[in-house]
């Protein structure tokens, strides 16, 4: 049933599983007349999965397989439900699958209460798996997706790249919409101790998105974690996703689909999202700087070196070299700098606003200056020392000054 | 007698020994030498050590068999770490006096000797499975690379590990039915893993999945191993290990079934 380059049945099944299993123990497995579907809801309700793989999927699709005496009726067989952790083991390394499986087959017997797997493996092997399932209701989610006033369109490879940066304990990320950009960021409780934490935020102009419509600003906050499983799906796909959402409160959909399979996880969304703070607000300079900045000299081409120390999280040590003294250029950096970790520290240190640049000159140390060469930002700040901190420059520049570092690291991330 | 053994490479084959049983046997015969392990007296995984070997194997007596404790065995043996340094071999030389001696194992390397003295004790009498290839009902030969990801997943929740063997299908087939349901591989005669197949009759057999899980560790060593039944549905599992001097050595495993299942029926 694969078409070249396109992922195998059983490997997308296997992912489909496994992005299931985010969800929920359990899942409701209903194959219809038009094609298999796979359901699965979480305890608290909470988050919806539904796949669904269209006969067309199949190399051979036959749902009244089973020769029932009841073909007649109308209802010819009631969804059943299978335990994830019994199906789990079937597909369990997907990597592998798609190297050892040459052809899967999947049969149901709702008298024995029995769904079959048999999978036809490297060197003659067959396994046969045959896996007690149980009746079951279908299960819905009602949500009027073409309702939504906002509705984003992503590549899933873009999409994954931006959830990558969020470390794999952040439970819950916030969207954050308006008609002019697209935000991802960590969510955070109010008593949250911001010296202990990592924040991440990502910004995304609305040209990067496939499709792009923000009825109304929002800010929705949903888990992360029940996410990526659909997330990993949808990259074997290659299919883009769709976001829909409304305000907070309301559920938020990510979806894709395409000629013979579709997707949707559904997650609901927190309601009396805390308005940003700090983000917003300049930033705070009544505190000392947690760093022992060295004042940097305005020679050109020399080396500015300034170590910034984040509460108790980082150290950092970045040395860029000037290439203009006066019009703050673009300049390289001496030293090969993570661009993702400078990124988070970035972030971060957006968040906190408990520090500030001194001279900071950053660009690309890629082939991509050309890309860059046009973006100057006037990123450094006056303040050399101690005694200006009074004198803060009209603007907040340090603010602004972090943002458009933010913008600038992250075109070049992705 | 006195064994000297370049020990480096057969320090995995000896912590890979290790399964339920308390004690071990040593049974020094003037060819080889054989260490046995049982495990609850339904079981008996046996080690076989050619006297190729050796670099020095001086056996007096025809047969020398004592008993010994295996955990405190592999501490000796284990004494300069588990994992083998590369260039750096370990030197065994084990001396066993006689009746009423301890066992002596000389420990070397890098510069450092070891002398561990273990208490023997009276031989028991060996299980024996009466397990002979003349009553060999089904035998095949399978590569192990096909059965290592088998046995890794094996549905534990299975009391049972379920063997059938056949001249018509499915063959050789190995069930496991769990708290999921049932699981059966199928491993056709042709298949490019099968080196050997000769199956007489259809058997199929029972055995409890804890005392088969043991030996996935040898599995997982071994390049091929022999699966054989007899007349009473007995497993004999034999495992041959190369080594990186292209030595064999062969790791025996017997197991008595479960239950007695003679039908066909699958």
């Amino acid at each position: 049933v694969a078409a070249k380059g396109q992922m195998t049945f059983e490997v997308l099944f296997g992912r489909a599983i496994h992005a299931i299993a985010r969800i929920s123990d359990e899942f409701s497995f209903d194959p219809i007349e038009k094609g298999l579907a796979l359901r699965s809801v979480n305890s608290s309700r909470s988050a919806y999965a539904y796949v669904f793989f269209s006969s067309m999927f199949f190399q051979h699709y036959c749902w009244t397989a089973m020769s029932q005496p009841c073909q007649k009726e109308k209802q010819l067989s009631l969804p059943c439900k299978l335990i994830i952790k019994s199906v789990l083991p079937v597909f369990r390394c997907v990597n592998v699958l798609e190297r050892n499986v040459e052809k899967c087959s999947i049969y149901t017997n709702i008298n024995d209460h029995r769904v079959t797997f048999q999978l036809l493996c490297k060197y003659g092997v067959v396994k046969t798996y045959k896996l007690t399932c149980q009746e079951c209701d279908p299960l819905q989610a009602v949500f009027a997706k073409h309702m939504c006033p906002n509705i984003l369109k992503v590549h899933s490879r873009l999409l994954a790249d931006i959830m990558i940066h969020f470390p794999t304990s952040q439970e819950e990320v916030t969207l954050s919409v308006t008609p002019m950009k697209v935000c991802f960021k960590s969510y955070t409780e109010e008593d949250t101790d911001f010296s202990k934490t990592m924040l991440t935020e990502i910004q995304l102009n609305p040209d990067e998105f496939d499709y792009f419509q923000v009825g109304v600003d929002s800010e929705v906050t949903f888990c992360l974690k029940e996410l990526r499983g659909l997330l990993a799906f949808s990259e074997a796909t290659s299919v883009p996703v769709s976001i829909h959402f409304d305000v907070s409160g309301k559920p938020i959909a990510f979806s894709i689909e395409d000629m013979v399979l579709e997707a949707s996880f559904i997650l609901a969304t927190l309601s009396d999202v805390e308005k940003e703070t700090a983000s917003q607000q300049p930033p705070d300079f009544s505190q000392k700087p947690p760093w022992d900045g060295i004042a940097p000299n305005t020679e050109p081409n020399t080396t500015t070196t300034f170590n910034c120390n984040a509460g108790n999280i980082c150290r950092w040590q970045v040395y860029f070299t000037r290439r203009h003294c006066k019009d703050f250029k673009v300049a390289k950096a001496s030293e090969i700098i993570n661009l993702q970790i400078l990124h988070h520290v970035v972030s971060y240190f957006y968040k906190c606003c408990i520090f500030q640049f001194h001279s900071l000159f950053f660009g690309a140390v890629s082939c991509k200056e050309d890309a860059i060469s046009h973006t100057f930002h006037s990123l450094a700040t006056a303040s050399d020392t101690e005694e200006d901190f009074g004198n803060v420059q009209t603007q907040h520049p340090k603010y602004w000054c972090i943002t458009a570092l933010t913008e600038l690291v992250q075109s070049t991330l992705l | 007698c006195s064994l000297l053994l370049n020990y480096e490479r057969q320090k995995s084959l000896c912590t890979a020994l290790v399964s339920e049983s308390e004690s071990t046997e040593f049974k020094e015969v003037s060819v080889s030498c054989k260490i046995i392990a049982e495990a609850p007296l339904s079981s008996s995984l046996s080690f076989l050590l050619q006297a190729e070997i050796f670099q020095e194997f001086d056996v007096q007596e025809d047969s020398v068999t004592f008993r010994i404790n295996l955990s405190v065995l592999l501490d000796c043996l284990t004494i300069f770490g588990t994992s083998a340094l590369p260039g750096t071999p370990t030197a065994l030389r084990m001396c066993y006096r006689g009746y009423s001696y301890p066992l002596m194992l000389f420990l070397e390397e890098g510069g450092v000797v070891t002398v561990c003295k273990i208490n023997t004790q009276e031989p028991d009498e060996l299980l024996d499975f009466d397990f002979c290839s003349t009553n060999v009902v089904n035998k095949v030969i399978l590569q192990s690379e096909g059965l290592r990801e088998a046995f890794a997943e094996l549905d534990m929740t299975s009391e049972v590990l379920q063997i059938t063997m056949s001249p018509d299908k499915p063959y050789f087939r190995l069930s496991t039915f769990g708290n999921a349901g049932s699981a059966h591989l199928d491993y056709p005669r042709d298949s490019d893993l099968m080196e050997a197949f000769h199956c007489n009759q259809t058997q199929t057999n029972r055995y409890k999945i804890s005392l088969l899980k043991p030996s996935t560790k040898a599995l997982a060593l071994s390049c091929k191993v022999s699966i054989r039944t007899d007349a009473q549905g007995f497993l004999s599992l034999q495992y041959m290990i190369r080594n990186e001097d292209g030595q064999i050595c062969f790791v025996e495993y017997y197991c008595c079934p479960d239950e007695d299942i003679t039908d066909a029926a699958l």
